[in-house]
């Protein structure tokens, strides 16, 4: 691609400092700079008219066993042509310290302090140095990620509180709420600041489910691992369960079967069918709007009463595996799927014109939670929420994975940024993976479903994969180790990226509206806290 | 209010319509027997995430759909522990839990039944030994009732609540 290139040659004349590294992955360009230079680089590629770099990741990696050093790896996804570009540098030996890039990038502020909690790095120049992943009880020095650090001693507990920014001033009342929430919900804590009704400020305080996934993925094999995947965030076990299968797969060279490509979109689409069906019902139902709730978690359950009869599982959990998917469907199968798909779109057609009809209903989701367009672009912000927020962006279409080359994905946007149209992103894919779901039907090719998988993992190889789950942008980046272990394992949730925007849409609102947009962004916990 | 109408009468009864429950949770101990028999087969339920992967919840949360409707059973979810008989708690205990479980069982109100939905809250599941999980729920707390399954369909949690309710 000649776009590629010039902006291959581009860094490289701006930078004259920086090495470019061979990759075998195509679209995917990968820099090493030093340390000192990151920030203006990472500047350059984040504000440059024509790169218009959005941080999709940020980790680090422990290699002092092998060469003595911690790494870093900046990746940036190019706006327009949705490439990626990969910085990366080293901290020699003893240096515990790396330049902050949060003064210019406000996406990467929760990255560098995870990495500080998980690693001990710090990042010079952040604006927050509190704890992030570590409570305060957690014990000085107890740094997870370190590869000196042992994954299976419990942690002690020392004294500490958590501070919150505070807003003081006359009629300022601070509002906690959780971890434990009223509903059937995960745990997390907000803090809110408000004056009267309005918020003012509201404060996130998460990690409260953090099991240490990314340690236990470093105690499993290469191959054996994808059932910890299926359990980083349970509602979307397809989502990562293929992303961690594709990490994979791309580090042992393997091409999974164009039959296994397409069933994996299937299963794909209807892991976002249950879940949109039933994030519009929850919506709906959080305005006291009961009845499409009622309707909704109907079809979802019958989407997963599918999923079960199909596969012995609701959640598909165990179908993916390193090299395609475990189980075949018959010709008879796809046709249940297909008549249970029209019916369901009739089903929802009618239910979505009673919605559209209620104009109390509209009246609350409209201008409610706003996320402009511009933080939700500081903010890297992914999926439904980023295109709710006028963000065109969808990994089927821009990275095509599973069978989506050959699928064409209709990503639908708008510009409000508001619940209603968090809400109506969600419409529309639910049609649009019912006609997807039709089309892979006709579609699908014949022949096998996975391949065997041979070919060893080299120690230090390492790979990214990318999967549009139903949230948004599901990344993981594995890194072999020796005899097909597993050295490195990176998992991010969409949720993780999305969590720190609901602070800025909450603003103005009232407290009684946050259910209501936090329904609107339904972000996991358990995806985000790892 | 026509197009509801319509709606309601073309979608029919949907409660009841799904398969049966297959596994079962293990039998009931006698004691557990004598501190439901005090609900009078009611059972208001405080649920409780310490830590769990969100597929247990999505369950439990299927319980109160149309479909399984545990309210006809007298099963319902209460907002606080203080309101509850009966504590389900998902997940293993993380560290970051630990305190916040013995602060909503010291809320709730006695007697009360504490049952252990899934393999993680049982014996920690996949999360088993990690730095950051204390243990299983009966480490904290004492465990009354345990549903398996990871996560256990909502059939066999509906057949596992329904069953706390019978008369020994
Ligand atoms: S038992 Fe299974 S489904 Fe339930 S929380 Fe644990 S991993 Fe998730």
């Amino acid at each position: 691609m000649a776009e590629t290139k010039s902006c291959d040659t581009e860094l490289k004349t701006a930078f004259p400092s920086i090495v470019q590294r061979d990759t075998t992955q195509r679209e995917f360009s990968h820099f090493f700079v030093a340390k000192d230079l990151l920030p203006t680089i990472a500047r350059h590629l984040h504000t440059q008219p024509g790169l218009h770099g959005r941080l999709a990741l940020l980790w680090a990696v422990d290699n002092r066993p092998a060469r003595n050093t911690y790494e870093l790896h900046y990746l940036f996804t190019l706006e327009p042509s949705h490439r990626w570009v990969l910085l990366s540098t080293e901290l020699a030996k003893d240096d515990r310290v790396f330049p902050s890039i949060t003064p210019h990038i406000h996406a990467a502020q929760w990255y560098e302090r995870e990495i500080r909690d998980m690693f001990g790095l710090i990042p010079q120049g952040h604006p927050d140095l509190r704890r992030l992943v570590r409570h305060e009880h957690w014990p000085q020095g107890a740094h997870p990620l370190k590869k000196d650090f042992p994954w299976d001693r419990a942690l002690g507990r020392q004294q500490g509180e958590h501070r919150f920014h505070r807003i003081e001033g006359e009629g300022v009342f601070e509002v906690p709420v959780g971890p434990i929430h009223a509903g059937i919900i995960e745990p997390g804590h907000f803090r809110f600041s408000v004056a009267g009704e309005p918020i003012m400020q509201l404060e996130l305080h998460h990690f409260w489910t953090h099991r240490g996934v990314e340690k236990l993925f470093e105690q499993q094999p290469l191959a054996a691992a994808v059932p910890l995947a299926e359990r980083v965030s349970g509602d979307t076990t397809f989502g990562h369960s293929l992303a961690y299968c594709q990490a994979v797969e791309s580090l042992r060279h393997l091409d999974v079967p164009r039959r296994g490509r397409y069933l994996r979109s299937l299963f794909l689409e209807l892991e976002r069918l249950h879940n949109h069906l039933g994030d519009v019902g929850a919506i709906c139902n959080d305005t006291a709007y009961a009845l499409p709730h009622a309707h909704c978690s109907r079809m979802k359950e019958q989407i997963m009463q599918l999923n079960d009869r199909l596969t012995g599982s609701r959640f598909l959990r165990g179908l993916n595996r390193v090299g395609g998917v475990a189980l075949d469907l018959t010709a008879a199968q796809l046709a249940e799927i297909a008549a249970e798909i029209d019916r369901m779109e009739q089903d929802f057609s009618e239910l979505e014109s009673i919605i559209a009809h209620n104009a109390s209903l509209i009246d609350r989701l409209e201008a409610t939670g706003v996320l402009t367009e511009r933080t939700a672009w500081d903010h890297a912000v992914v999926g439904v929420v980023g295109r709710a927020s006028g963000l065109d962006q969808d990994l089927r279409r821009d990275r095509p994975f599973a069978a989506y080359d050959e699928l064409s994905v209709k990503v639908v946007h708008y510009r409000y940024g508001d619940v209603r149209a968090r809400m109506r992103v969600r419409m529309d894919e639910i049609h649009e993976s019912m006609r997807l779901i039709r089309e892979i039907r006709l579609r699908i090719p014949q022949g096998p479903v996975a391949v065997e998988s041979s070919p060893r993992a080299q120690a230090g190889e390492w790979a990214l994969s990318a999967v549009e789950g139903w949230r948004g942008e599901i990344l993981y980046m594995v890194m072999a180790g020796d005899n097909e272990t597993i050295q490195r394992c990176k998992v991010r949730d969409p949720s993780f990226v999305n969590w720190p925007a609901i602070q800025w849409a909450v603003i103005g609102n009232i407290i009684p509206d946050f259910p209501l947009i936090n329904k609107s962004f339904n972000l996991s916990y358990a995806g985000n806290d790892l | 209010m026509f197009r509801i109408l319509k709606k309601s009468l073309k979608t029919g009864v949907a409660t009841g319509r799904h398969p049966q429950a297959t596994q079962s949770s293990e039998p009931l101990t006698p004691e557990a027997h004598k501190k439901a028999s005090a609900f009078n087969r009611s059972l208001a339920i405080r649920e409780v995430d310490t830590g769990s992967c969100n597929a247990c919840e999505v369950e439990m949360n299927a319980l109160t759909n149309p479909v399984y409707d545990a309210e006809r059973f007298g099963i319902h979810i209460a907002a606080s522990p203080r309101h509850a008989d009966a504590l389900v708690v998902t997940g293993p205990v993380t560290v970051n839990m630990a305190r916040a479980l013995k602060d909503v069982y010291k809320q709730t109100p006695d007697p009360k039944l504490v049952i252990a939905l899934g393999d993680c809250a049982i014996d920690c599941g996949a999360f088993k030994g990690s730095y950051a999980v204390t243990g299983p729920v009966d480490r904290h707390i004492p465990v009354d009732v345990r549903i398996p399954g990871c996560p256990p369909r909502p059939a066999d949690i509906l057949k596992a609540l329904t069953d706390i309710q019978e008369r020994p």
